[in-house]
């Protein structure tokens, strides 16, 4: 089984592709696969904790926590979060924040890697 | 222990949208990634400007001066000082009527050496062939 | 290089991909990108897939989403699941493009 890192970028409402990124990571994990995911950019909202569940908009928080306690590692851009004023006492339990470096050195021992740029 | 490349191609031009900065932010974030690898391990990053993305490479941005920000021309200046390569897509420059002398060729009063490339698409494929990993913005 | 690109749009010119060469290239739209599979502007098929030498996939749950099903599809398109794209990015293609 391999590695598959995923970078994401795109925002938390009015894209569905932090969905797909989700659905995706499950999809990996089912076949075995490790999965890292990098939140950057506006995807950094996806990790706040205390977002509300509405019919209208995407909800992926009990998905990604069930990743989570799965074995997926995600880790949040410190920096994407700060200038959009989400602290660490914001970042539900397990999830890591960093630097963007963190997301360059996973790229070294990785499989794949799946960019998903910002919209 | 390796070294790995990774290249990063903007396609979409600069402020509209986050994604010219986070690629130069990422890109430059190579020079500390270290300290979450094993040793020997590193990761050499090139950006490259392709399509739209050419636009970011127009010179005299005055981002600072008018909304406050850092300009895409002071991060891809930082990137030429950190050794950085940085590639603009020559044919896409000519589609869009820009012509060399209106684009950031050097960073000169940084100390940088080196230089903004002028490249055609077809080294830019080269590199995607050659690289590890391609991160598109 | 055997290169997987992911299209997610519709109404953006790609012209990253009409200028990409890769010895096996896979197109695998997602999002918004499955119009390519199933819409005919103007009577012909979207150029996305006149990329040569490509094989072409859809994301059946984003063809659903988006009221199509596999019988919408054209005929060079190939339905797949999320599982089957972990499949084609991890064994089929070496490297990955999100354009």
């Amino acid at each position: 089984m391999g590695e598959l890192t995923l970078g994401v970028f795109p925002s938390l409402v009015g894209s569905m592709t932090l969905d797909f990124s989700f659905r995706l990571a499950d999809a990996a994990m089912e076949k075995g696969h490790k999965v890292n995911m990098w939140l950057s950019g506006n995807a950094v909202m996806m990790a706040k904790k205390g977002q509300k569940a509405f019919k209208d908009y995407s909800h992926n928080e009990k998905k990604m926590k069930e990743l989570m306690g799965k074995g997926m590692e995600i880790t949040v851009c410190e920096a994407c979060a700060e200038a959009r004023g989400y602290h660490k006492e914001d970042t539900p339990e397990g999830m890591k924040r960093a630097s963007m470096d963190w997301y360059l050195a996973k790229t070294v021992k990785t499989d794949r890697l799946l960019h998903i740029g910002g919209e | 222990m390796a070294a790995v490349n990774l290249l990063f191609v903007v396609q979409r031009p600069p402020y509209k949208s986050e994604n010219a900065r986070l690629a130069l932010t990422h890109a430059i974030a190579s020079q500390t990634a270290e300290i979450y690898m094993d040793d020997g391990d590193s990761v050499v990053p090139i950006v490259a400007f392709v399509g739209d993305g050419v636009l970011n490479a127009v010179k005299g941005q005055k981002a600072m001066e008018r909304y406050g920000v850092t300009s895409t021309e002071m991060h891809i200046k930082s990137s030429l000082m950190i050794d950085m390569p940085i590639w603009v897509c020559k044919e896409d420059m000519e589609r869009l009527g820009l012509k060399e002398d209106q684009m950031i060729t050097h960073a000169e009063e940084l100390g940088a050496d080196l230089k903004t490339k002028f490249v055609s698409f077809a080294e830019i494929q080269k590199e995607m062939e050659g690289t590890n990993h391609l991160l598109f913005f | 290089m055997k290169l997987a690109v992911f299209l997610s749009d519709w109404d953006r010119t790609e012209a990253t991909l009409e200028r990409l060469k890769a010895d096996k290239m896979g197109v695998i739209l997602v999002g918004n990108g499955i119009y390519h599979a199933v819409l005919k502007a103007g009577g012909k098929d979207s150029p996305v897939l006149s990329t040569a030498g490509a094989s072409f996939y859809a994301l059946a749950d984003d063809l659903e989403t988006r009221g199509f099903t596999a019988a919408n599809v054209n005929s060079k398109v190939k339905v797949v699941s999320y599982g089957d794209i972990v499949d084609l990015i991890m064994k089929d293609y070496e490297k990955t493009a999100w354009l």
